[in-house]
């Protein structure tokens, strides 16, 4: 069995890589979904936050059948096997798919709190789009990305219903905080489980923390409806 | 550069619910000022120049390149047409400091073979920006801002400046100020600019050439005080202040009255005018109201008002309700406008070619900024 310390350690691991894994490709739906008007964008809008709303062992299902052998990212499909299932690989991509709609509504707010005429400023200026969006969108919605990204963390921390379908709850390989707890209260250890109890609500309520101090703090820098 | 004027070439269409914009306008001047009350089209049109208002159709040329011809397909973006653009509000970045906002486009300068040191270096001196280089924009009070937005536009190596509404931001007192660094612009730099205000003495202290918009038309375009002085014009000019703007320099200073050798005289007219808030000696630009202004046809004697300037009507040009005389004053480039009443015309018999004596008081003319 694994030791507290270690259980700990891995989740939060996870949660950090399934936090970088969304970053890049949640920046980009999010700086989509703000900026740009296009057949089929409310469409894509709804499918990024179906995450949110389905039920989690219904998107571990989901995620089960994509790389199932005969799955279409499966060993069948693409000649060689990713190895994914019940792996820590598994509970990184349920950790990131589940976190991926509230990583996208947060950033798209902070995309959205970006006053476009200080962008086509920049194009004035000589500046080119991508110059533009690394040189203004960027810093100015910095604040706000980094608390979709704690926002994203904090999600991915507790996790359970579909990193228990895609990944299992296998002890020192992919057993999380959550999957643990679960376990523990399951087998009626009440100390473990309290304990478990215990680290998740700290670290939990420090993220969520700084979640909120860094949304306040971005809001205030773009001048908005926090701004005394 | 200084010897080839640039051309503009515009014939704009936007159609947007209930506001129409529809402008055919080719000038070749070095600085086009853009005059009209709200709504008119100005800063319509200074966004489809700068590349900013991708709804426009027409063309827009200018120096020879195309930068939008919606019957071709062709369209010049923002970035590529190298202008430096000054909005109202300035645009300053919130998270950059001063000195990081001015040189945020001076890739495009350096780009342009130019050193990037040596024009930030006579941008921070013409502007008087020194002492603002590294504090963070919220920390820049009004006029500072413009400076910096100025200083922002100039270092991106622009061919063409476009200024909106560069002083209306700024209260009374502060407006004043800025209008030298405009000038000095203007004419250290000899980058072309167009000046879209609504404020006829903006324009005339900075243009060569001034283009009327009134509900989305151009009605009327040329010397700044024809313009201001055609029957269209002169109402929606006199609703904004109208003045007469008179360059000089402070020659004397006797309490608080200065005396003001008008620069443009070739013989020497001056003028008594209120201390002006700079130094024996320094160039000023002084206003005073056409209804300020009182005509007599010999020597007035026992008057209080201290200015009295020989002078010849050139025109008369009858307005709605009253009328208005260009008078020629020896040497001066600019006529002076006068405004009459048609009792005061008949019973003086004025008319164009008529030698007159302009009165006016010392309170009447107000200082407007030390160049």
């Amino acid at each position: 069995m694994p030791s507290l310390f270690e259980t700990v350690f891995s989740t939060l691991l996870w949660a950090a890589l399934a936090s970088a894994v969304v970053f890049v490709p949640g920046c980009a739906l999010a700086y989509l979904l703000a900026r740009k008007r296009f057949w089929g964008c409310y469409a894509l809008s709804s499918l990024t936050t179906l995450p949110l709303v389905l039920p989690p062992t219904a998107v571990g299902y989901l995620l089960l059948r994509l790389f199932a052998s005969d799955g279409l990212l499966g060993k069948d499909a693409l000649g060689f096997d990713l190895e994914i299932l019940f792996s820590w690989k598994a509970v990184v991509i349920a950790c990131s798919v589940m976190s991926l709609p509230l990583f996208v509504r947060s950033a798209r707010v902070a995309f959205e709190g970006v006053d476009t005429r200080l962008e086509s400023m920049g194009k004035s200026l000589g500046l080119s789009s991508w110059q533009v969006f690394l040189r203004v969108t960027v810093p100015l919605s910095s604040r706000g990305l980094a608390a979709a990204t704690l926002l994203s963390f904090a999600r991915a921390l507790g996790e359970f219903g579909a990193t228990i379908v895609l990944a299992g709850n296998i002890p020192g390989r992919t057993q999380t905080m959550a999957t643990a707890l679960f376990s523990a209260q399951q087998s009626g250890n009440d100390p473990l489980a309290s304990k478990l109890l215990l680290v998740a609500v700290v670290v939990g309520f420090v993220t969520v923390y700084a979640t909120e101090r860094l949304s306040r703090s971005h809001l205030s820098k773009i001048g908005g409806p926090l701004d005394g | 550069m200084a010897d080839d004027l640039p051309r503009f070439d515009v014939q704009l269409r936007l159609i947007r619910d209930t506001f129409r914009l529809d402008i055919e306008y080719c000038s070749s001047c070095r600085s086009l000022g853009v005059f009209g009350v709200s709504g008119s089209g100005k800063t319509t049109l200074l966004e489809a120049i700068a590349g900013l208002n991708d709804r426009l159709e027409g063309v827009v040329r200018f120096s020879g390149q195309v930068w939008l011809d919606s019957d071709r397909g062709e369209c010049q973006s923002a970035e590529q047409r190298g202008v430096g653009y000054v909005p109202q509000d300035h645009r300053l970045y919130p998270h950059l400091s001063a000195r990081e906002n001015i040189l945020f486009g001076s890739k495009r300068l350096e780009d342009s073979g130019q050193t990037v040191e040596t024009v930030f270096t006579e941008v921070v001196s013409v502007l008087e920006l020194g002492e603002l280089l590294d504090r963070p924009v919220q920390r820049l009070s009004g006029g500072e801002r413009q400076r910096v937005a100025l200083g922002r536009a100039l270092c991106s190596g622009p061919q063409l400046l476009l200024l909106d509404e560069p002083l209306s931001s700024l209260d009374a007192e502060l407006r004043w100020k800025i209008l030298p660094f405009l000038i000095r612009i203007r004419d250290r730099f000899e980058i072309p600019m167009i000046v879209v205000s609504h404020n006829p003495i903006e324009l005339q202290a900075l243009c060569d050439e001034v283009l009327t918009l009134h509900k989305g038309r151009a009605i009327r375009s040329g010397d700044p005080i024809d313009v201001f002085t055609d029957k269209r014009v002169f109402n929606l000019a006199n609703e904004s202040g109208f003045e007469n703007l008179l360059f000089g320099k402070v020659v004397d200073r006797v309490g608080r009255v200065d005396t003001v050798a008008l620069s443009e005289s070739s013989e020497s007219v001056s003028i008594k005018a209120p201390s002006a808030d700079c130094d024996v000696g320094a160039e000023v630009i002084a206003k005073i109201a056409p209804n300020d202004i009182l005509v007599a046809i010999s020597e007035p004697k026992g008057l209080s008002a201290r200015n009295q300037i020989p002078a010849r009507i050139t025109c008369i040009q009858k307005l709605d309700h009253r009328s208005i005389a260009q008078v020629e004053v020896s040497g001066r480039k600019d006529p002076l406008i006068v405004e009459l009443t048609d009792d005061s015309i008949d019973e003086l018999s004025l008319a164009a070619g008529v030698g007159v004596i302009l009165v006016f008081k010392t309170t009447s003319i107000s200082f407007v900024a030390a160049l």
